[in-house]
């Protein structure tokens, strides 16, 4: 049973949250004036009505840019961590050399998207 | 902490990514009608890691923590692995450089990506290392199954084999976590050493993630009841990649059973080795008898390939509670049959794909009076079909001999039985195709013309099946000495 004891922080917070929720709408309903009118009822979004529906296509190319995007960002989740440690891994040379091999691979990649013109745009 | 690396032992991997990578950028600057020299570049980085790991032969080396090590396990396995590799190259350099010219440098990328996972397979000792490896493997494989990008069944083989293998994985590696929180250790030794405690030996939560870890590698061997992806997968793929995925993949695959097994699970081998003695039992049988009713040659292998894993799978369910005798004889005679298994199918899926240049249907229609046209290809496939069915002299006699009497060894009477009965009914397939080469008469005289490579590779599968079957000696002087097995 005092296995499950563990949980109670979890349960508590899932309690605590779920009465906030309540609380704060429920406060905001009885204590806000209500006068509703038609432009108020409209969607919301970033001040401008919205425009088309729901579904549309977005060109592939989207998705070629995402991962050539994706390419870079691992690479950098990975550099981060190594230069705040380089200082202190040993020997230094080859922590460097082996960081190097890493972005050249990752390069490579670049390299190719490029000359398989995946960087060119719709002419 | 200083890290220290032992480059040579992670030479024959380093070699092999260097070339992939050369496969690549060389291949942006080729000309369409000069892309065949990506072969040559593919093969030439593959000799180089073959020659990189025979200089390691004798040592024994250990890097990365642990998670990375050389002995004669991963050594022997590193060898096929790269034999197979050059073998599959030139099977496929003409058939790609008349079927798919254009982007034949991302097939050799992709294919040595997939080798270079199946190398660090052989070495791996750890559980990440091994997931990693794994994915590496099967990742290229699912690229290049769906290689006629514009063939409907080549995207279909595709879609399949990516579902199933992301399936099997996911299955996998949730039985992996679960062993790391139970024995806080990825390192498959430490790991052994963990559950060899009398409380774990049949702890549920242990024997539940051994099964999920079990079904994971039971979709990657084509065992039965996870084998339904195979047949579909091989017929839809090009057939250099339905070779190379029943051939090298599955021997990846049984590279990391047999790790897991013997070395992560012995003292479990009471729980595992029945479940291993009807899956062995279920895949020949139905492997041989789905095979029966085959008219298409790649199908009609893929369901031989099933049978032959069950075979493979075999002495795995003779070791439960078994001594460390039975437990090493049981091992090398798995390892034995990957090896010799991998070089005769090879081999018939060769001669497949010199008919396939001809008539492109694969029906086995297709092989009648085959001797009168083409009688070098014909000697070569009856050697690789008897070498299947396990006639003596031929390898595949050793092969079947070495788990047959594992299982006598083992007290497993009953499955040497079903093993031989399946091994009749194999026969008569093997032997229906050969009797349909030789004397039925052929539709269309004219022959068939063997290109250089192709013939080289078929030619030198028939000198290993050949030599393997009058020098058994050669596999069993090298198994048993894996020092895996020091149970």
């Amino acid at each position: 049973m005092s296995y499950y004891w563990q949980y109670g922080t979890l349960g508590a917070l899932t309690a605590v949250g779920g009465a906030f929720v309540v609380i704060a709408f429920l406060g905001n309903r009885l204590m806000r004036p209500r006068k509703p009118r038609v432009e108020k009822a409209t969607t919301y979004e970033c001040g401008m009505d919205p425009v088309g529906e729901g579904w549309s296509n977005t060109h592939i190319r989207y998705y070629l840019f995402a991962f050539l995007f994706v390419i870079f960002d691992v690479e950098s989740v990975f550099l981060f961590p190594w230069a705040v440690q380089l200082e202190k891994l040993r020997p230094q040379g080859t922590v460097l050399v082996e960081m190097i091999v890493f972005i050249g691979i990752l390069a490579i990649g670049l390299l190719y998207a490029w000359k398989k013109k995946v960087l060119e745009w719709v002419k | 902490m200083p890290t220290t690396l032992d480059l040579h032992a992670v030479l024959p991997e380093i070699i092999l990514s260097g070339t992939l990578l050369a496969v690549l950028v060389v291949d942006l600057f080729l000309r369409d009608e000069r892309k065949l020299w990506n072969s040559v570049i593919a093969m030439a980085g593959v000799l180089g890691s073959f020659w990189a790991t025979l200089t390691l032969i004798g040592d024994h080396r250990a890097t990365f923590n642990g998670m990375f090590v050389v002995d004669s396990f991963a050594l022997l396995f590193k060898l096929m692995f790269l034999a197979v590799a050059a073998l599959v190259i030139l099977i496929s350099a003409n058939y790609l450089d008349e079927g798919v010219r254009s982007t034949q440098g991302e097939f050799y990328f992709l294919l040595l990506s997939s080798f270079l996972g199946m190398l660090l397979m052989a070495s791996s000792r750890d559980f990440l290392m091994l997931f990693v490896a794994l994915e590496l493997v099967s990742a290229p494989g699912f690229l290049v199954a769906g290689f006629k990008k514009r063939d409907a069944r080549s995207n279909e083989a595709a879609v399949k084999f990516f579902l199933f293998g992301v399936l099997s994985t996911a299955v996998m590696l949730f039985g992996m976590s679960l062993i790391y929180g139970v024995t806080k250790s990825t390192n498959l030794v430490a790991v052994g050493q963990a559950l060899a405690h009398p409380a774990a030996r049949s702890e549920p939560l242990i024997v539940a993630s051994i099964l999920f870890i079990v079904a994971g590698f039971g979709f990657k061997v084509s065992a039965v009841p996870f084998h339904f992806w195979a047949p579909d997968t091989y017929e839809g793929s090009p057939v250099p990649v339905a070779a190379f995925l029943s051939v090298a993949s599955k021997a990846a695959g049984f590279a990391g059973l047999l790790q897991l097994m013997f070395v992560a699970f012995p003292h479990q081998s009471n729980v595992w080795a029945p479940g291993f003695a009807i899956m062995a039992v279920a895949t020949m049988t139905l492997g041989n008898i789905v095979a029966l009713a085959q008219t298409n040659i790649v199908r009609l292998l893929a369901y031989s390939s099933i049978a032959q894993a069950g075979y493979m799978l075999l002495p795995f369910a003779v070791v439960g509670g078994a001594g460390p005798a039975v437990m090493r004889q049981a091992f090398a005679a798995s390892l034995t049959y990957i090896l010799i298994y991998s070089f005769m199918n090879l081999g018939a899926f060769a001669v497949v794909i010199v008919v396939n240049r001809k008539r492109s249907s694969n029906l086995i229609a297709d092989y009648d009076g085959l001797m009168s046209r083409e009688p070098g290809l014909t000697t070569a496939m009856l050697f690789f079909l008897l070498s299947l069915a396990g006639i003596p002299p031929l390898a595949g006699f050793w092969a079947k001999f070495f788990v047959f009497s594992a299982a006598i060894n083992g007290n497993a009477a009953w499955l040497a039985a079903v093993m031989v009965l399946n091994s009749v009914i194999g026969l008569y397939y093997y032997l229906s195709i050969g009797a349909r080469m030789v004397l039925r008469p052929a539709e269309d005289q004219s022959r068939i013309g063997v290109p250089f490579a192709l013939a080289a590779a078929i030619i030198l599968l028939v000198i290993i099946v050949v030599a393997v079957g009058v020098f058994p000696d050669f596999f069993n002087h090298f198994s048993p000495r894996s020092t895996l097995v020091a149970l």
